[in-house]
C-alpha cells in the first residue's frame, strides 16, 4: 500500500515500543530511566522535526505521507496515518511538549518505572490521535491515551487525585462514545461502508443526519476542549496532577477537542458546520468571560491556571465559527500558541509548588525574593498568556477578533456582541494573572527568613524548560508566518469548503424562501434551524427564512 | 549615504531593545564578578548610538519628502497586517527627544540606582522602555502603534513593580497595568473595527478612507470613542487616571520618562487619530470634556498633596488634560507645542525631585526645609523647571498657554479661563511645594544634605540648559509667533494669571509639622482633594466589587449548578444500585412475587386496549 518508508508510522510507534522496554531497564530509583525517557522523547521529536523539513510539502493542503495497511479486516480497521497542514503543527507540538514534560519530570522517586512507561505510551497515544485518518483507529487510539492520563493522575497527583481521575476519565470516555456512535453511523450512512475519513467526508449526507452527528462530535470534543457546560472535570484533572502531567493536558490534549472540531466537524460536515457555526461562536464567548471570571476567584493557582485554559480555549471556537480563512487560521494558531504558553505556565507552577510545598495563593505571597528567576519567568508567561503584541496569544487572539470583524457572514449586531464580550475576557484576563502574579510573587515574603537560599531559585534545568518555551512564543509573536506558513494552505482550502457549503446553503434556503413564499414569517422562523437563538439573529436577517438570502448574499461572489 | 540613513532608520527603536538584552546576563545573575555596572553602561552606550543615529537621520530628513518601510508581517488570505515606519523630519525629530531624555535619564539613574542591587535589571527596562516608545514616534501604522502602546503598558508595569516586595508597589504596578489595558482593549476593539472597515491598519490608507468614508453616525462615534479609550488610559485622563499617581512608587529616572515623554505618547496617538476622529463629533466632545474636568480637577488635587513626586504626577495629569482639550478642538500644533514645552520642563522638575528624595531618603513634603543653600543646582533646576511650566517668564509654556489663549481667545471664552485657571492653581502648586521644600527652617532629614554627584548633576545641568534654550528651539522650528501678531491683552491675562497664582501660594499657610489643617472645614475640602475625590473608594464600591462578586457567585455556580447537576447523576446512579442491591435477599419466594408482579403488569398494560 505504501511505497515510502513508514516515517509515521515509525514515530508513532517508536515511544510505545521504547515503553515495553522500560521493566527491562535495571535501575531503581529512576536516575537512569530519566535519561533514557529523556533520550528518547528527543529522538522522537527529532525524528519528527527532521521528517517534516524533508519529507513534508508546506506548498500542499493534501494528505501527506499517508500509510495504510489493514489490520482486522473484518471489521474494516485499518491502520491509516497521514499527515496535513492540520496536524502537523500539533504533531510538532505534541513532540515538543512531551519531550518538555519527561524533562521536567525529572525528581519522580515514585515508581519511576511506571512513571516514564506511561509517559512515552501517552506520547504515542497523542501522535497518533493527530495522525489517525481511519474513524474507527482515531477513536481507539482516542480511547487508548485515556488510560496513561488517568493512571498519571491517581498515582502522582495530588490529595485530591482520586477524585480528579475518576472524574477525568468518566467524562471524556462517556464522551468519546459519542465519536465512536457518529463515526459508525457514518459509515454504514449510504450504499458504502468506510471508515476512512477522507471517504466519509466526500459522502453526501441528508442535512438531519449531518446536524445529527455534527451535535455527536461536539459533545465528544466538547468535553475534551472544554466547552462550557462540559468543562467542569479540567479544574480538577488539571489542578491535582503533577505539574509534567498537567503540562501535557493543558498543552496537547486540549488541542485534541479543537483539532477533532476542525477534522470531523467543519471538514466532514460543513453543511452542518453552517448552520450551527453561531452556536459556537455563543459558546466561544461563553468560555472565555465564564472561564475568566473562575480564574478570577480561585484559590489554586494550578485550578486559576486551568480556568484561563477554559478562557484560552474559547477563542478557538470563535475562530472555528468565522467560516473564514483568517478565523480557520487564528483557531490553528491559537491552539499552537496557548499549547505553548499554557504549558509553560504549568511547569513554573510547579517549580513554584516543589519550593513552597503549596498551591494554595493565599499561602504563598512574597516568594519573588526567595526565586527571583522564577519570578521573571513566571511574568514573561503571565505576559504571553495575557495576549501582550510581540508573543504568541496576541497575534492568535488578534486574528480571531479580525476574522470575526471581517466574517461575511454575520450581522454587524452579533458580530459587535461577540467582539464586545470576549474584549471583556481580554479585560478579565489581565485582572486574574495580575492578581495571582500579585499574591504568590509581590509583597514580603512569607517564607520564614532562615528559608530564603539561593537554591531556592530554578536550577539550570528548570531554566532551560521555561526558556525552550518562551523562545518560540515570542518568536512566533514577532515573526507569526513563520508558523502560520506551515499551515497557511490547509486552512484556506478548507475555508474554501466552507464557503462552497455557505453558498448551497444559501442557494438551497433561497429557493425554499422562494417555495413557502405564502406562509407567514413566524411559520418560517419556527421551521428555521436557526430558531433557537433567533433573538440573537433577529437584527441579522434571519427573522424572515432562517438563514435568509440577504444574510448569506456577501458571501456568495466569493 | 543619506538612503543608507533612511534605509536603517527603523534600527533606532532596536538600539534599546538590544541594549535591554545585552544586559540580561547581568539582571539574570549569570555575571556577578563585574558587579551591574557594565550592564548600565551598555545601555547606556547603546542609547548615545540611538541618539547619534536619530541625529544623523534628522539630517537626512531634514528637506526630504517622508520616507516609508513596510515589512509585510502577517498576511492571510486578504488580510495583510504591515508593520510600517514613517522617517520624516517630524517623527524623527520626536523620536529625537525621547532618546535625548531617555541618555539624561539614564545617566541620572546611574547616580539615583547606584545602590540598588538590580541596577542591571533597571537598565533592562529602560532599554525597552526607550524602545517602545521610539518605535511609537516613528510608527506610521495603527497596528504597530498598538503593538508599542502594550509594549510601554508592559514596561511600565515592570518599571513600577521594580521594588516588588515593597507594598505600595504591588497595588501600583497592578493598577497601572490593568487602567491602562483597558483604555488599549477599547483602543484594539476601535482597531479591529476600523482594520473591518477601511481594509487596511496604515495611516496614510487610513487617511484616504476617511475622506470617502460612509458611516452611520452611530458607527462613527463608538468607532471614535473606542479609539480615543486607549489614549485616556496611556494620558492619565479622568476616569482612568488613578495610576500615575500610585505609579510614583516606582524608581525616580523612570517618573523622569513617564512623566514627560509617555503620556506623551498617547497623545502623540491621539493627534495621528485625528483625522479619523474628525468623523466622530461625540468623540471630540468628550475629549474636551474629559479634558476640561481632569485639568481643572486634577490642577486641585496636586495643591493637596503631600508626597512630592504625587504632586508632580496630578500636575501632569492636568496639563495632559489640557491638551486633550486641544485635540478635541482639533487645533493640533497647540496640542504639540504644549506637549513639547510640557515633556521638557517636566523632565527637569522629576530630575530635581529626584535629586531631592536620593539626598533626604523622603519623598514627604512635611519633612523637608531649607534645602536651597544646600542643594544649589537642585534648586536652579527647580525654579527654571518650573518657570518653564507656568505662563509667568516667556519660557517653554508660555508660549504653549499663549498659543492656545490665542485660539480660544474670542470663541470659547470657557476654555481660555480654563487655561488661566490651570496656570494659576499650577503656580500655587509649585509655590508651595517651592516654599516647603526649600525655604524655611531645615528639618531632620535635610539637615545634612549635600549637592548630589555628577552622575545626577550633568544630566541636570545639560537640562536646565535645554529648558532655557526651549523658546529658542520653539522658534527656529517655526513654532513661535511672530512678534505683532501676538495677542497682547492674552499675554498679559496669562501673566496676570500666574502673578496671582505666585502671590496666593506665597501667601498660603503652610503646616509641617501637621499637614492636616485643624479647621474644619479647610480640613474637609484637603481631605477630599489629597485623597483625589475618593475615586478610588468609588471604584472600590462600584467595579471592583462587581467583578469580584460576579466571579465569586461564578465559582459558587460552577461548584454546585453545573457540577452539582452531574455529581446528582452520580449520586442517583449509586443510590439506585445501592438500594437495588436490597432487592437480592436470596429468597425464591421474593423473586417469584417479583415475576407474578411484572407479568401481571405487563399483561395489563398489553391487554390494555381490549378491556
Amino acid at each position: 500500500m505504501t511505497d515510502h518508508f513508514p516515517w509515521l508510522t515509525t514515530l508513532i510507534a517508536l515511544p510505545a515500543i521504547a515503553a515495553l522496554l522500560v521493566p527491562l531497564i535495571p535501575d531503581q530509583n529512576g536516575k537512569t530511566l530519566r535519561w533514557y525517557a529523556l533520550g528518547v522523547g528527543f529522538l522522537d521529536f527529532a525524528l519528527t522535526v527532521w521528517t517534516f523539513w524533508t519529507h513534508y510539502d508546506i506548498s500542499s493542503s493534501a494528505l501527506q505521507l499517508t500509510e495504510q495497511y489493514a489490520w482486522v479486516p473484518q471489521l474494516g480497521l485499518n491502520w491509516s496515518v497521514g499527515v496535513d497542514g492540520l496536524s502537523m503543527p500539533l504533531i510538532v507540538l505534541t513532540g515538543f511538549v512531551n519531550t518538555m514534560a519527561i524533562f521536567a519530570a525529572w525528581n519522580v522517586t515514585q515508581k519511576p518505572k511506571l512513571f516514564y512507561g506511561l509517559m512515552l505510551l501517552l506520547y504515542s497515544a497523542q501522535l497518533g490521535v493527530f495522525a489517525a485518518q481511519d474513524m474507527l483507529l482515531f477513536f481507539i487510539i482516542w480511547e487508548l491515551e485515556l488510560v496513561p492520563v488517568y493512571l498519571l493522575i491517581s498515582i502522582w497527583g495530588g490529595p485530591q487525585r482520586f477524585y480528579a481521575a475518576t472524574k477525568f476519565i468518566l467524562y471524556t470516555a462517556f464522551a468519546s462514545i459519542f465519536i465512536l456512535l457518529a463515526g459508525l453511523a457514518m459509515a454504514f450512512y449510504g450504499d458504502t461502508f468506510s471508515f476512512d475519513m477522507a471517504t466519509l467526508a466526500q459522502k453526501h449526507y441528508s442535512l438531519t443526519f449531518e446536524l445529527l452527528t455534527y451535535a455527536a462530535f461536539l459533545i465528544a470534543f466538547g468535553v475534551k476542549l472544554p466547552i462550557f457546560p462540559f468543562h467542569t472535570w479540567l479544574p480538577d484533572a488539571h489542578g491535582e496532577a503533577s505539574a509534567p502531567v498537567s503540562m501535557i493536558l493543558a498543552g496537547v490534549l486540549l488541542k485534541m477537542g479543537g483539532y477533532g472540531l476542525m477534522r470531523m466537524n467543519i471538514e466532514m460536515l460543513p453543511n452542518a458546520h453552517v448552520y450551527l457555526a453561531p452556536v459556537l461562536a455563543v459558546l466561544g464567548v461563553v468560555n472565555i468571560v465564564y472561564g475568566a471570571l473562575n480564574a478570577f476567584s480561585q484559590q489554586n493557582l494550578k485550578r486559576c491556571l486551568a480556568c484561563s485554559s477554559i478562557s484560552h480555549m474559547g477563542f478557538v471556537l470563535i475562530g472555528i465559527a468565522a467560516l473564514t480563512e483568517v478565523g480557520f487560521n487564528g483557531a490553528v494558531l491559537q491552539m499552537i500558541s496557548h499549547g505553548l504558553i499554557a504549558s509553560a505556565l504549568f511547569f513554573l507552577a510547579g517549580v513554584t509548588y516543589e519550593r513552597t510545598h503549596t498551591l494554595i495563593i493565599a499561602k504563598m505571597g512574597g516568594v519573588a525574593k526567595a526565586m527571583p528567576i522564577v519570578f521573571a519567568l513566571f511574568t514573561v508567561g503571565t505576559m504571553a498568556s495575557l495576549a501582550l503584541p510581540g508573543m504568541s496569544g496576541f497575534v492568535s487572539e488578534l486574528t480571531i477578533f479580525l476574522s470575526v470583524a471581517t466574517s461575511p457572514v454575520y450581522s454587524v449586531a452579533f458580530k459587535v456582541l461577540i467582539t464586545l464580550l470576549a474584549a471583556v475576557g481580554l479585560i478579565l484576563t489581565p485582572v486574574y494573572l495580575l492578581s495571582m502574579l500579585r499574591r504568590v510573587f509581590y509583597g514580603q515574603s512569607s517564607l520564614p527568613e532562615q528559608a530564603i537560599a539561593p537554591w531556592m531559585d530554578a536550577n539550570p534545568r528548570e531554566v532551560f524548560i521555561a526558556v525552550s518555551m518562551i523562545v518560540p512564543i515570542i518568536a512566533v509573536g514577532l515573526y507569526p508566518k513563520f508558523v502560520t506558513q506551515t499551515y497557511d494552505v490547509k486552512t484556506v482550502a478548507v475555508a474554501a469548503e466552507v464557503q462552497e457549503s455557505i453558498t448551497r446553503v444559501a442557494q438551497a434556503k433561497s429557493l425554499e424562501a422562494i417555495a413557502q413564499q405564502p406562509l407567514e414569517p413566524h411559520q418560517l422562523q419556527a421551521q428555521g434551524v436557526l430558531s433557537a437563538y433567533s433573538p440573537t439573529f433577529s437584527s441579522a436577517g434571519f427573522s424572515s427564512a432562517g438563514l435568509s438570502s440577504a444574510l448569506i448574499a456577501p458571501a456568495i461572489p466569493r | 549615504m543619506n538612503d543608507i540613513l533612511l534605509q536603517t532608520g527603523w534600527w533606532v527603536p532596536c538600539y534599546g531593545l538590544l541594549g535591554a538584552l545585552l544586559t540580561l546576563p547581568w539582571s539574570m545573575g549569570l555575571v556577578k564578578r563585574t558587579g551591574p555596572r557594565p550592564a548600565a553602561y551598555f545601555n547606556m552606550f547603546m542609547t548615545l548610538v540611538a541618539f547619534i543615529h536619530g541625529t544623523l537621520l534628522f539630517r537626512a530628513t531634514w528637506h526630504h519628502e517622508p520616507v516609508e518601510l513596510v515589512l509585510h508581517w502577517l498576511s492571510i488570505a486578504d488580510l495583510d497586517l504591515t508593520l510600517n515606519v514613517e522617517l520624516s523630519s517630524a517623527t524623527v525629530g520626536s523620536m529625537e527627544l525621547v532618546t535625548g531624555l531617555s541618555i539624561l535619564a539614564q545617566l541620572f539613574a546611574l547616580g539615583y540606582m547606584e545602590k540598588d542591587w538590580a541596577l542591571a535589571r533597571f537598565y533592562a527596562l529602560m532599554g525597552f522602555f526607550e524602545a517602545a516608545i521610539s518605535g511609537l514616534a516613528i510608527s506610521n501604522s495603527l497596528f504597530l502603534t498598538y503593538a508599542f502602546l502594550e509594549m510601554l503598558t508592559l514596561s511600565t508595569y515592570l518599571l513600577v513593580g521594580f521594588w516588588y516586595a515593597q507594598p505600595l508597589v504591588v497595588t501600583a504596578a497592578r493598577d497601572a497595568f490593568l487602567t491602562k489595558r483597558v483604555g488599549d482593549i477599547l483602543l484594539l476593539m476601535g482597531v479591529v473595527t476600523l482594520s473591518a472597515l477601511a481594509g487596511s491598519l496604515d495611516f496614510p490608507d487610513l487617511y484616504d478612507w476617511t475622506e470617502t468614508a460612509q458611516l452611520s453616525p452611530l458607527v462613527a462615534n463608538l468607532l471614535g470613542l473606542a479609539l480615543i479609550a486607549g489614549p485616556i488610559g496611556k494620558c492619565a485622563q479622568f476616569p482612568l487616571h488613578l495610576w500615575l499617581d500610585e505609579a510614583m512608587e516606582g524608581p525616580n529616572p523612570a517618573s523622569i520618562l513617564r512623566n514627560s515623554v509617555v503620556v506623551s505618547a498617547g497623545a502623540y496617538v491621539l493627534i495621528q487619530l485625528q483625522p479619523i476622529l474628525n468623523l466622530a463629533p461625540v468623540a471630540l466632545m468628550t475629549l474636551v470634556g474629559i479634558g476640561m474636568i481632569t485639568a481643572v480637577g486634577e490642577s486641585f488635587v496636586a495643591i493637596a498633596q503631600v508626597d512630592i513626586k504625587r504632586a508632580f504626577s496630578h500636575s501632569t495629569s492636568a496639563y495632559l488634560g489640557l491638551v486633550f482639550i486641544a485635540v478635541g478642538m482639533q487645533w493640533t500644533n497647540f496640542a504639540l507645542l504644549l506637549l513639547f514645552a510640557h515633556a521638557i520642563a517636566k523632565s527637569l522638575l522629576f530630575m530635581s525631585v529626584g535629586s531631592i528624595v536620593l539626598t533626604t531618603n523622603s519623598q514627604d513634603l512635611t519633612e523637608y526645609g531649607g534645602l536651597w543653600s544646600r542643594m544649589p543646582v537642585t534648586t536652579s533646576a527647580f525654579v527654571v523647571g518650573s518657570l518653564s511650566l507656568v505662563g509667568l517668564l516667556p519660557l517653554g509654556c508660555f508660549w504653549a498657554f499663549e498659543r492656545g489663549l490665542d485660539i480660544f481667545w474670542y470663541d470659547q471664552p470657557l476654555l481660555s479661563a480654563i487655561i488661566l485657571l490651570v496656570n494659576g492653581l499650577s503656580v500655587i502648586s509649585l509655590t508651595r511645594i517651592f516654599r516647603l521644600v526649600f525655604l524655611g527652617p531645615p528639618q531632620p532629614k535635610t539637615r545634612r544634605s549635600p549637592e548630589v554627584p555628577w552622575t545626577m548633576a550633568v544630566p541636570m545641568v545639560s537640562l536646565i540648559i535645554v529648558t532655557l534654550l526651549s523658546p529658542l528651539l520653539m522658534h527656529n522650528l517655526g513654532l513661535l509667533p511672530n512678534w505683532e501678531y501676538i495677542n497682547k491683552s492674552a499675554g498679559i491675562t496669562l501673566i496676570a494669571s500666574g502673578l496671582m497664582g505666585l502671590i496666593i501660594g506665597g501667601t498660603l499657610e503652610l503646616q509641617k509639622s501637621k499637614s492636616r489643617s485643624i479647621k474644619k472645614p479647610i480640613r474637609v475640602v484637603q481631605d477630599m482633594l489629597s485623597y483625589d475625590f475618593y475615586i478610588d473608594r468609588l471604584y472600590g464600591f462600584t467595579i471592583v466589587f462587581l467583578v469580584s462578586s460576579l466571579s465569586r457567585f461564578m465559582v459558587w455556580f460552577d461548584r454546585y449548578i453545573v457540577d452539582g447537576a452531574v455529581n446528582a447523576v452520580g449520586f442517583a446512579s449509586v443510590f439506585g444500585g445501592e438500594s437495588l442491591k436490597y432487592s437480592a435477599s436470596g429468597q425464591s419466594q421474593f423473586y417469584v412475587l417479583t415475576i407474578l408482579i411484572g407479568v401481571s403488569v405487563l399483561g395489563l398494560l398489553l391487554t390494555w386496549t381490549l378491556w
